[in-house]
């Protein structure tokens, strides 16, 4: 029970200001959940969080990524626990990601993947985000879809901006993975090319900035 | 981001490659870009693996764009869910006052009979936040399809039925008077723990009984404690709904209900009442 009951005021302010992402944070709630059921459920229950402590948001910051803290603490809180996702360590997982994901900058000139790229349909995009590991597709929810910036999204998840962006890098990479295995599948990228392009020894963030003596 | 900053002399392909991102993105400041830029426009083979990644980025960002324009179903809010937004809402802005108005009313009679009934309540209005207890409103709240009614099967058979498949005997409490009966019982999952679930209508709307087995006491003990006899119960609210947790010896029974907080404790001390 909270003390400092909402006022009238405060319900109107809350829902102008709140109302307007219900959209958006529905349209994230669906991606992580994976069915509208459980989306519709995530949100309702992060919109009421937000609103009994809406005496907690700092007036005058940003809503949005207010809102999208308490979806995501919501959805790590709630349904991830219960779900069979794993939990990514990415200090076990980054070798092994790594060298299944296809990346480099020397390979790619005359490159039919780009082309793929502008053939891509929204649905594949979809079906791609939902295959990909949970902490990598929502850092690519919040960062792609969402426009947050890496500052927010660190914020938002309470994790370090470097690993946001090593998130980012992997999702991304996984992504495009994905969608060249739809693409192959279906003809329009040949077989055989992610191997040639899967060359970069050490593309491992965390050792770069070790190396630069960056935390 | 200053602190990824590329200005080092070393500055060399494979630490494009892990800025590249962040660079699209427009994460860096004006040096860092001047950078990267000087590198790309010596580069060859990074200034297309620059444009392979914005290409893929652009794809991404749009496509995603396209999936969720406004009007389309994944990025449209149903309608139900905004009447539910507001209806907690509602329930939430209300709380607070129908609290004030016990205390300055009458006792409810409700009340008063529990009082009578040696029921103390204490009306601190505890919001739960034990997972069973979630999950138990969670799947009652979902109305999912009973497997036993008591339009087929007697009432009397249903808890051997049940325990014909569980590892405990799910002996459901005999709720006395309020209009409360059985409808019916299913075999459910309280995350990893078989539970029986049995529905009752009450004139005041449906109730769903969790029973699980718990002999190592994992069941949070949480809410307001309420003594009735010689049990004591739990109750706490979430998502709207009142829940009254209690245990018989290693037996949890979990009743989510749509009662107030007074009326739920009667009915379970009812429970209580016919055991002694």
């Amino acid at each position: 029970m909270s003390l400092h009951r909402a006022t009238e005021g405060s319900r109107r302010e809350f829902e102008a200001l709140a109302l307007p992402h219900l959209d958006g944070l529905y349209g994230a709630a669906l991606r992580l959940t994976k069915n509208p059921r459980d989306a519709e459920d995530l949100v309702q229950d992060a919109v009421l969080r937000a609103f009994r402590f809406f005496d907690k948001f700092e007036r005058g910051t940003n809503i949005k990524a207010w809102l999208y803290k308490i979806l995501t603490n919501a959805f790590i809180n709630r349904y991830r626990r219960t779900s069979k996702e794993r939990n990514i360590v990415e200090d076990e997982r980054d070798s092994v990601q790594d060298r299944l994901v296809s990346r480099d900058a020397a390979d790619v000139a005359e490159n039919p993947e780009r082309a793929f790229f502008e053939r891509l349909l929204s649905d594949d995009v979809l079906r791609a985000i939902d295959a990909v590991p949970i902490d990598f597709r929502l850092t690519v929810i919040l960062a792609d879809l969402q426009d947050f910036s890496y500052k927010e999204i660190a914020d938002i998840l309470d994790v370090p901006v470097g690993t946001v962006m090593s998130r980012l890098f992997r999702g991304r990479r996984l992504l495009q993975k994905q969608l060249a295995e739809y693409a192959t599948a279906s003809g329009v990228l040949h077989a055989g090319r992610e191997d040639v392009s899967i060359r970069n020894p050490s593309i491992d963030l965390d050792d770069w900035k070790r190396r630069r003596g960056i935390s | 981001m200053t602190q990824d900053a590329p200005h080092t002399t070393t500055f060399d392909c494979s630490d494009l490659d892990r800025l590249l991102e962040p660079y699209l993105d427009g994460e860096f400041e004006e040096d860092d870009r001047a950078t990267i830029e000087t590198h790309l426009s010596a580069c060859a083979p990074c200034r297309d693996g620059a444009a392979t990644a914005m290409a893929f980025r652009s794809a991404l960002r749009a496509r995603l764009r396209e999936a969720f324009a406004p009007g389309t179903p994944q990025a449209t809010a149903p309608d139900s869910l905004r009447r539910r937004i507001s209806a907690a809402l509602d329930a939430e802005e209300a709380r607070p006052a129908a609290w004030w108005r016990r205390l300055i009313s009458p006792l409810p009679v409700a009340a008063l009979a529990a009082c009578v009934a040696g029921v103390l309540v204490v009306f601190a209005g505890h919001r739960a936040t034990d997972p069973l207890v979630e999950e138990a409103v969670r799947k009652h709240a979902r109305d999912l399809p009973l497997e036993l009614t008591t339009a087929s099967i007697a009432p009397e058979l249903i808890p051997s039925m049940l325990a014909s498949k569980l590892d405990f005997n799910p002996k459901p409490p005999a709720f006395r008077g309020d209009g409360v009966k059985l409808m019916g019982a299913r075999l459910a999952q309280i995350r990893d723990w078989p539970a029986a679930y049995m529905r009752y209508e009450t004139p005041r709307g449906p109730l769903g009984l969790f029973i699980i087995e718990d002999p190592q006491r994992r069941v949070a003990e949480e809410g307001h404690r309420v003594s009735a006899g010689p049990a004591t119960i739990w109750v706490m609210n979430m998502r709207g709904y009142n829940v009254a947790v209690w245990r018989s010896n290693e037996i949890v029974y979990s009743l989510v209900s749509d009662l107030d907080e007074a009326d739920l404790v009667r009915l379970v001390e009812t429970a209580q009442s016919a055991e002694r």
